[in-house]
């Protein structure tokens, strides 16, 4: 699914997503996919709002809304003061009465300052006035990584949000899953919806399916995204292209192959897929973009200990963030987050039970390092 | 209409709040009601003064002491005991108790508990409205305890920035839980509030609703027009304890003959020959909303999780 060309982005709004993609599919970036869903957004929906800070400037949330304003006005692609908080609540009361307000966050860590407007009101709203009002909106967040990121602009904070009933958190992969995903929570959901997107990501060009996605119809899903009988990789985000990058390794190398599920909407994954894998499999890693403790990491866990912790061969395996906030320093910084090669470590350790599995492993390379055209500043 | 007829209509409905709620205080050792209970006694005026200029298609959203509120922008009765009560029938199904009380169909768009977290909505309504086009006039409800929140500033701040339909109703007793605002703010509500352009008016009688109405409906009128958002102050007085039945003059925290002076000029208490025409009614009514809401049912598991999503 990550397409490793240098192919410059080439979607337009003269051309056209069908056109681009054709009948074979085609190469698109995930900015470009974001841009593309935005605008769709914008036109096939009168009630459609875009506020955030600098949604409306030249750098438009970093390309995913750029001319938008221009093109629709900007009452509907709005610049915001800062205030997240006061923001959100404007959100939630526009959603009360006909808009449907998409927020962005430039970095999630921001969305921290309206945790009241989004844990007291919007995920409540609805039951709390006995599903007598909705709250239909998409607050994207966008996860930094990587030339300096450091503490307060590197949080993945999936974990926080979605141990909230009443929110829906995705965290698109790819291109795909934003294609996939993001019309269809707009058009058809009723209430509020928590995006992670990756900064790391934007830059990165995908293969996408054309026009029908075989992808299912439920944009809260869970995709299982490589097949393989060895050990299931449960994974979120950006970790979902390191867990395809270490199987690929690893089939090449020594034939182990790998099942990787991208869990995709982690407030609601589905939990069926899991299981069959891990039960096909016996052997499980969970790779987060976040903190183990009480994370994404911890709930998979919990999840197969409740329904059938038999199925396990070997005790489960994860990777995620030290336990520490993200240092800034790159020699730090590439410590503080787990690499191709201890994920591919880990995985033949797994399967065949010793760490001398004797299997050879890649290339120390961070994620940065690969994905290099992120090039910061921001 | 008369001003003897708005007089007469608007006592009426003060009234009514007041033995509404007088009534809650009857029932309240009865456990009958298992929620928290922040009265408007007191503070009826300023409400029914409020709605009365407002149609059903404005909205309003307010803070957890809403009764008043509620009934005066037209929620049912039954619903609102049902919802005291814990009962399915209720405006909530029994999720909200008196703290969330709401009546969609008549715009009253619910109430927060948390303080001043429902400004922003008003204001994010308003920019719907405004947007979409719709004549709506929006109101959001706060104590002069919100005003100290971050998030009152940078509600009127867009607000203003945008020139929003929307009117910003202090209702100022002066007192956030136990705290005398003099003790928690180095600022006057109204001088503050002209700083982000707004127009202000203040009303120091906020025992009458017939002054409150007029000025009220010169607010919405102005609002209406589309020429942005006002400011509105009205001084009232909290008769009751912050949350519960009670009264806690006793707890030496209040000046009783402040209390006193106020109820002196309160209409309810002034004129008993009206207030005896009214109680008959007023009382069957709420007679029958009790009743309903006894032989209501409470709601049963499925609704435990219905709604969440």
């Amino acid at each position: 699914m990550l397409c490793n060309t240098n192919l410059t982005s080439s979607v337009t709004e003269e051309k056209g997503l069908d056109q681009h993609l054709g009948t074979e599919g085609g190469v698109l970036s995930y900015r470009d996919a974001l841009h593309w869903t935005m605008r769709e957004a914008l036109q096939r929906h009168d009630s459609v709002v875009i506020m955030g800070q600098g949604a409306d400037d030249h750098k438009g949330i970093f390309g995913s809304t750029i001319g938008l304003a221009e093109e629709f006005g900007f009452d509907r692609v709005m610049d915001t003061p800062l205030a997240e908080e006061g923001m959100t609540g404007i959100a939630i009361g526009a959603a009360l009465n006909g808009l449907y307000p998409i927020q962005t966050h430039i970095r999630a860590d921001f969305s921290l300052l309206a945790m009241n407007q989004i844990i007291n009101l919007a995920a409540k709203y609805k039951y709390m006035f006995g599903g007598r009002f909705d709250v239909p909106m998409l607050i994207r967040m966008i996860v930094g990584r990587s030339w300096g990121q450091g503490a307060q602009h590197s949080q993945s904070l999936q974990s926080l949000f979605a141990h909230i009933p009443g929110l829906k958190v995705v965290m698109p992969s790819s291109s795909q899953t934003i294609l996939h995903t993001y019309p269809k929570i707009i058009a058809d959901y009723r209430g509020p919806v928590i995006s992670f997107e990756h900064r790391l990501m934007y830059d990165l060009n995908f293969h996408v399916e054309p026009v029908t996605p075989n992808y299912g119809d439920d944009p809260f899903g869970s995709y299982l995204v490589r097949q393989g009988d060895d050990v299931t990789i449960v994974a979120t985000s950006i970790m979902v292209l390191e867990a395809m990058r270490a199987a690929d390794h690893l089939a090449k190398v020594s034939g182990i192959q790998s099942e990787i599920i991208d869990l995709h909407c982690v407030s609601n994954p589905d939990w069926n897929l899991v299981m069959q894998s891990v039960e096909k499999t016996g052997r499980l890693i969970v790779a987060d973009t976040s903190w183990k403790e009480y994370g994404v990491c911890a709930e998979v866990c919990r999840v197969v200990a409740e329904r059938n912790p038999g199925c396990l061969k070997k005790p489960v395996v994860t990777l995620a963030m030290q336990p520490a906030p993200c240092p800034t320093a790159k020699s730090l910084e590439d410590l503080f987050y787990p690499d191709l090669r201890q994920f591919v470590h880990a995985i033949a350790t797994l399967v065949l039970g010793s760490e001398e599995h004797g299997i050879q492993l890649p290339d120390t390379q961070s994620m940065a390092d690969v994905y290099k055209r992120f090039k910061g500043p921001f | 209409m008369t001003s003897t007829n708005l007089f007469e209509e608007l006592f009426f409905q003060a009234l009514r709040i007041r033995l509404v709620e007088e009534r809650i205080i009857e029932l309240y050792p009865s456990d009958a009601i298992q929620s928290p209970v922040h009265l408007s006694i007191g503070q009826e005026a300023v409400a029914v003064g409020a709605c009365h200029a407002l149609t059903s298609n404005d909205l309003l959203f307010c803070t957890y002491r809403s009764h008043a509120f509620y009934l005066a922008k037209g929620g049912n009765l039954n619903e609102m005991f049902a919802e005291l009560y814990g009962k399915v029938t209720g405006c909530a199904s029994g999720k909200a108790g008196s703290m969330h009380l709401a009546a969609p169909e008549v715009g009253l768009m619910g109430a927060s508990a948390v303080v001043a977290s429902t400004i922003p909505h008003a204001v994010g309504a308003a920019l719907a409205a405004k947007q979409l086009g719709k004549d709506q006039v929006i109101v959001g409800v706060f104590g002069d305890g919100a005003t100290e929140e971050g998030v009152y500033h940078e509600s009127l701040n867009f607000a203003a920035l945008h020139k929003l339909p929307v009117i910003f109703l202090c209702e100022n007793n002066e007192l956030a839980v136990h705290s005398f605002r003099k003790a928690r703010q180095n600022y006057e509500i109204v001088e503050h509030a002209q700083i982000y352009g707004l127009p202000v008016y203040q009303i120091t009688e906020g025992y009458d609703f017939v002054k409150v109405s007029e000025t009220m409906a010169e607010v919405i009128k102005q609002v209406r027009s589309g020429q942005g958002p006002v400011f509105v102050e009205i001084q009232t007085f909290r008769y009751k304890e912050h949350v519960g039945p009670g009264e806690d003059f006793a707890c030496g925290y209040r000046n009783i003959q402040e209390a006193q002076c106020w109820k002196q000029q309160d209409p309810l208490n002034l004129y008993p020959a009206l207030v005896e025409s009214f109680r008959p009614s007023i009382l069957q009514e709420i007679d029958a909303a009790v009743h309903f809401a006894e032989r209501s049912s409470f709601p049963s598991i499925e609704e435990l999780l219905r709604d969440v999503v």
